[in-house]
């Protein structure tokens, strides 16, 4: 943050910040129906529109010389990894199944077979009702544990 | 050697070790040029720990993609978390982010009662933040959402707890960092402490936003 060469105006990058999280919020109500395409993608592109709003204007690494840009230009490629290293475990998530309510088999609620959907825990937790991405209605079913 | 040591010499003529006339000199080197890179150390410094603090929370996010990704039925968030709240206080850490810019820039202008000003409002912008997130596990446990529930809320303390936990450090280095400015001891020309600080709370702003987004919106 070396202020002495940074010009700019703080209350409009401020403004825009509030702004982009106020739409990103509608988004997420607007599109909560459709696809991930839609809506992890507009939210994903409000994320990273304000990340990087900090990162140039607040972070002042807009201003910064060559040797502070250098000392983080490795980082990305190496987010880029191990975003890839996991690739093959969310490509082949069969075999994990890490099933959201797969713990409450614990409790004996699900006759020891482990919980498939959420709503043994809805009912268990003050019914919130459908989740939104719950598979079917049954309350069992073997996971891949 | 002067005579005042000259003096001291014995009759025999062997001098004893006198380390203010016979120590030798000293060794470090001296450079006629700046050894270093031609950048404050105490900021290259910092943003090295933030490119180390960067991977960190890939780390917790890359595993948060395999557990969800891996996962048949994940809950939706509105479910199961205050989003409306978590939002107000999202815009309350971005306000508070923007406060810390405006205590840089009241110091460098030589302001200093605006950095004081500026620099309590960003603490307690902080400190609301941290009261209101564990305002919210507090419900949330109280309901039995505990972590050990399921891989949902595992998820969503080890990363809203580590954030939250790097909130805590960084009203803490503020609450320093506001002493010493109460004390006088930052001037236009010296304000590293007040720029490092402010890099670290931006920092936990924006890693904030990647994660309201992700686990509370997507």
């Amino acid at each position: 943050m070396s202020g002495e060469h940074a010009s700019f105006s703080s209350n409009k990058i401020f403004l825009t910040l509030f702004i982009l999280t106020a739409v990103e919020v509608g988004w997420s109500l607007v599109f909560s129906d459709w696809g991930p395409l839609v809506k992890w993608g507009g939210l994903l592109v409000f994320a990273v529109w304000k990340g990087v709003l900090i990162y140039s204007y607040f972070m002042h690494m807009k201003f910064e010389g060559w040797i502070i840009k250098g000392l983080l230009a490795p980082t990305p490629f190496l987010i880029a990894i191990v975003l890839c290293a996991v690739m093959p475990d969310v490509s082949y998530n069969e075999r994990l199944d890490w099933d959201v309510g797969a713990q409450l088999d614990k409790s004996g609620r699900a006759d020891g077979h482990v919980v498939r959907t959420l709503d043994l825990y809805d009912s268990a937790h003050g019914g919130h009702g459908d989740d939104g991405h719950a598979e079917d209605g049954h309350a069992e079913g073997g996971g891949g544990h | 050697m002067s005579s005042s040591h000259a003096a001291a010499v014995p009759a025999d003529g062997i001098a004893t070790y006198d380390p203010a006339v016979d120590a030798p000199a000293p060794h470090a080197p001296v450079y006629d040029y700046d050894s270093g890179p031609p950048v404050d150390r105490g900021k290259f410094a910092m943003w090295l720990f933030l490119a180390t603090e960067v991977m960190f929370f890939t780390g917790l996010i890359g595993t948060y993609i395999v557990l969800r990704m891996g996962t048949p039925a994940w809950p939706n968030p509105e479910n199961r978390l205050a989003v409306d709240i978590t939002a107000a206080n999202t815009f309350l850490l971005i306000t508070s982010s923007w406060t810390m810019v405006r205590a840089l820039q009241a110091i460098q202008n030589g302001d200093k009662k605006g950095l004081v000003r500026w620099l309590f409002g960003t603490i307690v912008g902080g400190t609301i933040f941290v009261s209101v997130q564990v305002y919210e596990y507090a419900e949330l446990i109280r309901h039995g959402s505990t972590p050990d529930v399921d891989i949902f809320w595992s998820t969503f303390y080890a990363m809203t707890g580590f954030h939250g936990l790097h909130v805590v450090v960084g009203v803490i280095w503020l609450v320093c960092v506001w002493v010493s400015a109460l004390r006088g001891s930052c001037t236009a020309d010296s304000h590293l402490r007040i720029e490092l600080a402010g890099l670290y709370w931006h920092f936990v702003d924006l890693v904030w936003v990647l994660l309201f987004t992700i686990v509370y919106l997507m």
